[in-house]
């Protein structure tokens, strides 16, 4: 039987948020249902897949295996939090310039995995981009143009870096 | 996955204590990273009444250790933190490696040391929640005689389950022990002695107490001239548990090993020590001559299952290849 | 331009009459010089802003005011009767607001011959109760509260033993779907009599899984009798008219929308129970309802790549010519007959390949399994894993090139129809683009090193994906100049709305910023057929391209007014109208004319014409792998494909490549790692899962490369442009197989080609493995 809830504050992309939480609702629901910030996707829900990937602390995590209640305190970034003004974050731009998707359910979750990857390592070679996104499943195969993009995100962000 | 209650101590002996408290039709669980831990709540595998969060308890770390006594991992490590330590991946190769190739960066962000020592298996019938099977209390393992191309070759238990950890074989084949806590106090115990296929009266991979945590993980620094590596085989190239996978220590002193560990996972319901093996190899010259027969005595004992008979030419070849790449030739 | 009007046919012997289009005012063909400014040029997705940032809004993403979130309680044994069902508990529960189960659902028909809620349960995972409550978690808990009693029966999992006449049975008349489906031309039996050399084997293939990533599922809401549903799917219309008819509602009180779709792959082409259920589960609660399946129902219970079991006799003649093709085909249904595509196992055997000869026999048979519906490419995917690895082994007994082997047996007509082809040329292009490109011929395999064995592997493939009639668009001019262009088809993934946008782009002579290309909607736009068959750009694009036309001709009509000049001497491009022979500089942006005449607006309209008559059109493609095999350790390595296709005018490089691509991936996993395990005792699936559902990752995927084609086929439809979104997928799978066998001189029989497998074919040896032959 559901449990009475209590409340979780925790920043998300930067704002405060506060969310009545049973015990058992996973990072993922909260993004979800309770914030509606449904660009983090939901498709396994067993860590099997990698598409509701955020960062919790700067760190790419599945929110499907994260209690809401284990958040308090801390900063989530989700696919809603990249884009500032209207500007794109160099990982979002080079995926629509890479082809990096098709059906793009999976998107969110890939660009959060690298945008995780380039915040600690702002300049990975090739193997490190790919072993980013080992943990994010892309049924339409479009893997190949994944990589091609974190090759270019590291190139539009160096350029926005020294612009 | 079911409702639960949530406590938050902030002091160890605080943990222990409730997860002591008998509360419902089982007891309080540790939640640490939760990757292995939800999956089976999700599952309804096992239903805790209350998850006690043990990672703000200022006794248990996240904190990686060396020094010229060895290694100390706070159990709350995550496998990140070890993939990425220089120090492990020169002095401690195969955990190192181990770590690496486990899982997903996502996981290995959020999983802690602890937790993957203390995971259940993968295997197929005991996370099915419409499936009944002995490991969940059941009377029979339904795998024995079923789909079992993904168990168990090795070590009689009631269960055929493989133990799904790499860092747990890498541990194993670096001597690695234990500091655990529990109502009465700190114990020290070896992974050898850790680890335990499950027995009728006790259906878990180990013999941790319910009421008990692991508080860290030590290793003690390797004699000069020892290599470790850890080799996996897998149904993908990447993000999947080991068929099998090799974990072998070795100290050759000019062109001798004098010491040697060789540990395997995905063949055993716990990781697997081939002492029988390892004895072989101490005092023998390296070589690839050896390196086969060891392959050969290690499984020796191996009883394959209606469908897994394939992991054991597999396991042989890891073995020669694991042993081939750590001795040093003079 | 309204060029089309219906002609009913009437054909002899009695057949059903049959209504088909006839073309009044053709619009003149894109043919291989037209001179194209957007067309046939890369252009990134229009919807990639929205992907990217998280915005498109999918069907799981739809958040209404009060909406509730839906579970369902499916049956855990494979074949059983609901003996008796109490959902008070579940009722009682706060936070529940409806429940419902076979007690109290109205009795809708499902299937062939079952309900949406049916006593009798035919496979594990079938539905048996659902509850709609304010979250998942409560819907949850209120589904553990449902009490049901089963009544066990025999079941069947393995589709050879359900064909077996002691088998247990899921239905009175037995386990066979219909009767076996024949193909005779020609004589078999003095074809294999004529030949030199027969090959006889047994292939089987394994049941394979969508896992879209999205899963399948909607959102319902009611306004008073009207329902909306925002629904998962690869067909708005299919789905609207299949829900009305089983809720007794008219068409026009259905709205269907699907603007973002997390992957189909066929298994989204037909209305399945959720759609039903949702829309029951809104009108009890009086709130919108969202239900979407979880992974393991995902895996379950709505569509699966059907298994097959093909006994291949193949004759041919000492230089190669074929004689005789001869298969008998089995392939497992599973519980139901879902709809949709079938699964034409045999059609690739009547015509990939010239042969006098030929007789396909197919059955199929029902299962106490998921249902099986249409996986891309349908049939030939299976199909194309036993004949090309059959032609593969006939051309290394007759010692002679696989390429040079599928030459000697080209043909250029449809042998089915007896009809010649639109691109009677295509195949062998695509043959000589995928063997250049690969290196096929001087190919030199490296030395084996220590455990590694490399080989090379080829196959080919033909497929349909000419599109057909209806398909309808709307254009509409905007008051400063853009356009709106509206069609009821979909983007399953596959850059449809791009695609469409360059077409109509192009013979509006507008930017592609000027149009935005709406879709995915019943009630805002023309009927548009199911995004299936690799149809949607060669039937929606020449619609898209007439209802251009249409507007661009009463836009230039009121442009010689405002002008000055004739229209005939008038062109739009780049967004401005220019008068023939005069100055540039009298050129007019396509805004001032719309302005001038607004608020009066130009609308085009535009159908699909029909297709050629007398001719086929098909496409074609053949690949080449490069594989590694480490004979210790039963690894398989792809090394590198090059996949070379036929789809007549590439459209847009970059999405046909990323079909290409996206399809080998597929076809990758398929031939190595994917395959539904399934404990026959209990008739439970194993791997319902991401987890032991081995789908491919980054690591899994070679170098990829697409040997374009892109020979228009004009005579096709007027742009010339054919499907590409399946076959792709058809020929890896044998390609792997075949390289296999150059690897390590053994063959695989079976799918998928796991490490398991590998070790078995290692031990067995190059002797040993070769698989007894039935005859010969």
């Amino acid at each position: 039987m559901p449990k009475k809830p209590e409340v979780v504050t925790l920043s998300v992309n930067g704002v405060p948020e506060s969310v009545a939480a049973e015990p058992r609702l996973t990072l993922l629901d909260a993004l979800r249902d309770e914030l509606r910030l449904t660009g983090t996707k939901k498709v396994c829900d067993m860590g099997d897949c990698g598409s509701c990937t955020v960062l919790v602390d700067g760190r790419a995590v599945y929110s499907c295996l994260t209690l809401v209640m284990d958040c308090e305190g801390q900063e989530i970034t989700t696919i809603e939090g990249l884009s500032r003004d209207g500007e794109l974050d160099p990982v979002q731009r080079a995926f629509i310039e890479a082809d990096a998707f098709q059906c793009g359910f999976c998107t969110p979750g890939q660009i959060m995995s690298l945008r995780g990857l380039l915040n600690a390592t702002p300049t990975p070679s090739d193997a490190e981009i790919k072993r980013a996104v080992t943990g994010n499943l892309c049924r339409c195969g479009a893997y190949l143009n994944i990589v091609k993009a974190g090759h270019l995100a590291v190139e539009l962000q160096w350029k926005v870096a020294t612009q | 996955m079911r409702a639960f209650d949530y406590s938050r101590p902030t002091a160890l002996d605080e943990a222990i204590a409730l997860m002591g408290q008998p509360n419902g039709d089982a007891g309080a669980r540790p939640l640490a990273g939760g990757t292995d831990l939800l999956t089976l709540m999700k599952a309804e595998i096992v239903n805790p009444p209350q998850l006690v969060d043990i990672k703000r308890l200022p006794e248990i770390t996240r904190a990686i250790e060396t020094n010229t006594d060895g290694l100390t991992l706070g159990a709350l490590t995550t496998l990140s933190q070890i993939e990425t330590d220089v120090t492990i991946r020169r002095s401690y190769s195969a955990l190192a490696e181990a770590a690496e190739l486990a899982a997903t960066p996502q996981l290995r962000n959020m999983a802690t040391i602890g937790g993957n020592l203390l995971q259940r298996p993968r295997c197929w019938y005991f996370r099915n929640p419409h499936l009944d099977c002995w490991l969940k209390g059941g009377a029979d393992c339904p795998a024995r005689e079923g789909e079992n191309q993904l168990h168990a070759v090795l070590g009689a238990s009631p269960c055929v389950a493989v133990h799904p950890s790499d860092p747990a074989a890498a541990l194993l084949a670096l001597d690695g022990t234990l500091q655990i806590r529990g109502p009465g106090g700190e114990r020290t115990l070896p992974l050898t002695e850790f680890f335990a296929p499950p027995t009728s009266d006790r259906r878990t991979e180990n013999l941790l107490g319910e009421d008990e945590l692991i508080i860290s993980v030590r290793v003690p620094a390797p004699a000069a001239g020892t290599r470790s590596t850890y080799l996996k085989a897998m149904d993908r190239k990447v993000w999947a548990f080991a068929v099998v996978g090799v974990a072998a220590a070795l100290r050759t002193v000019g062109g001798k090993i004098e010491h040697a560990r060789l540990t395997l996972s995905g063949v055993a319901p716990i990781p697997w020590r081939a002492v029988a093996a390892e004895r072989e190899l101490v005092g023998q010259a390296s070589g690839n001559d050896l390196f086969a027969r060891v392959a050969e005595i290690a499984m020796a004992e191996a009883m394959p299952l209606s469908q897994n008979a394939y992991k054991v030419p597999l396991a042989k070849a890891l073995i020669r290849r694991a042993l081939a790449s750590t001795a040093l030739t003079p | 331009m309204t060029m089309l009007h219906i002609d009913k046919l009437r054909r002899g012997h009695g057949t059903e009459d049959e209504y088909k289009v006839v073309e009044l005012d053709p619009l003149p063909r894109w043919g291989a010089d037209a001179a194209l400014a957007i067309v046939g040029r890369p252009h990134v997705r229009v919807e990639g802003t929205e992907k990217v940032t998280g915005r498109a809004r999918y069907a799981y993403d739809m958040r209404l005011p009060g909406q509730l979130f839906a579970r369902v309680l499916r049956s855990p044994l494979p074949h059983a009767r609901i003996k008796r069902i109490d959902i008070s508990k579940a009722e009682a529960l706060p936070g529940v607001h409806a429940v419902l189960c076979v007690e109290n659902a109205p009795e809708i028909g499902w299937y062939r011959d079952s309900f949406v809620f049916d006593r009798t349960l035919r496979f594990a995972g079938e539905e048996v109760a659902a509850v709609a409550a304010e979250s998942e978690r409560i819907a949850d808990d209120a589904i553990r509260l449902i009490e049901v009693e089963y009544e066990s029966l025999p079941f069947v999992i393995d589709f050879q033993e359900a064909l077996k006449p002691d088998a247990p049975k899921l239905r009175e008349a037995g386990n066979l779907v219909d009767e076996p489906k024949v193909y005779e031309r020609g004589h078999v039996a003095a074809g294999l009599r004529e030949a030199d050399v027969v090959v006889d084997r047994v292939y089987t293939t394994q049941v394979a899984h969508h896992n879209c990533l999205e899963p399948h599922g909607c959102t319902a809401d009611w306004e008073g009798d009207r329902l909306t549903l925002w629904d998962s799917t690869q067909s708005v219309f299919d789905v609207r008219q299949q829900v009305a008819e089983k809720l007794g509602l008219p068409e026009h009180h259905v709205r269907v929308v699907k603007q973002f779709m997390g992957g189909g792959f066929g298994s989204k082409q037909i209305a399945w129970k959720h759609d039903v259920i949702a829309a029951l589960l809104s009108q009890r609660s009086g709130r919108p309802v969202q239900l979407m399946l979880d992974r393991e129902a995902e895996n379950l219970a709505v569509g699966n790549r059907n298994p097959t079991r093909q006994h291949l006799r193949l004759g041919a003649k000492r230089d190669g010519t074929l004689t005789a093709i001869a298969v008998e085909i089995e392939q497992g249904a599973g519980a139901h007959m879902a709809g949709g595509e079938g699964s034409e196992t045999a059609g690739m055997y009547q015509t990939l390949y010239r042969c006098p000869n030929v007789r396909t026999e197919q059955c199929v048979v029902y299962t106490n399994t998921g249902p099986a519906v249409a996986f891309r490419a349908p049939g030939h995917v299976e199909a194309a894993f036993a004949l090309e690895q059959a032609m593969d082994e006939l051309a290394r007994r007759l010692e002679i090139d696989p390429i040079e082997l599928r030459l000697r047996n080209y043909t250029e007509r449809n042998q089915l129809e007896e009809e010649p082809y639109t691109s009677p040329d295509s195949l062998r292009l695509c043959y000589q683009r995928a063997a250049e490109a690969f290196g096929w011929r001087g190919y030199q395999r490296p030395p084996a090193t220590g455990s590694k064995r490399r080989g090379i592997g080829f196959a080919a493939h033909d497929w349909g994906g000419s599109g057909y009639p209806p398909g309808y668009a709307w254009v509409k001019l905007n008051s400063d100049g853009t356009a709106d262009v509206v069609t009821g088809t979909q983007d399953i993934g596959t850059g449809t709305r791009t695609a469409l946008t360059q077409v109509a782009a192009e013979e509006l002579g507008l930017s592609m910023d000027s149009v935005d290309l709406h879709l995915g909607d019943t009630a805002n736009g023309p009927y548009a057929p199911v995004s299936s068959g690799s149809a949607t750009q060669a039937t929606i694009g020449p619609a898209v391209r007439a209802a251009a036309a249409d507007a661009k001709k009463q836009l230039l009509e009121a442009a010689s007014k405002y002008l000055e000049a004739p229209p005939e001497r008038l062109r739009v491009r780049d967004g401005k109208i220019f008068v023939e022979g005069e100055p540039e500089d009298r050129a007019v942006p396509v805004g001032d004319v719309t302005a001038a005449i607004a608020p009066h607006m130009i609308q085009g309209r535009g159908a699909r014409g029909p297709n050629p008559e007398g001719k086929s059109v098909r496409t074609f493609g053949a690949q080449c792998v490069e594989v590694e095999v480490d004979v210790e350790t039963g690894d398989v390595t792809v090394l590198r494909v090059v996949a070379s296709h036929d789809c007549g005018r590439i459209i847009n490089p970059t999405m046909v490549e990323a079909q290409v691509i996206g399809a080998v991936t597929q076809g990758i996993g398929y031939a190595l790692t994917e395959g539904r395990v399934v404990d026959e005792r209990f008739g439970v699936v194993l791997n319902a899962n991401l987890e032991e559902y081995k789908v491919p990752t980054v690591a899994d995927v070679p170098p990829i490369e697409h040997a374009e084609v892109n020979v228009p086929d004009p005579e096709a439809n007027p742009t010339g442009a054919k499907g590409i979104g399946e076959p792709p997928l058809v020929p890896t799978a044998p390609a792997i197989a075949n390289a296999i066998f150059d690897a390590i001189g053994v063959r695989a029989y079976d799918l998928p080609l796991s490490r398991h497998r590998i070790f078995e074919l290692l031990a067995a040896g190059p002797a040993g493995g070769e698989r007894a032959e039935v005859s010969a």
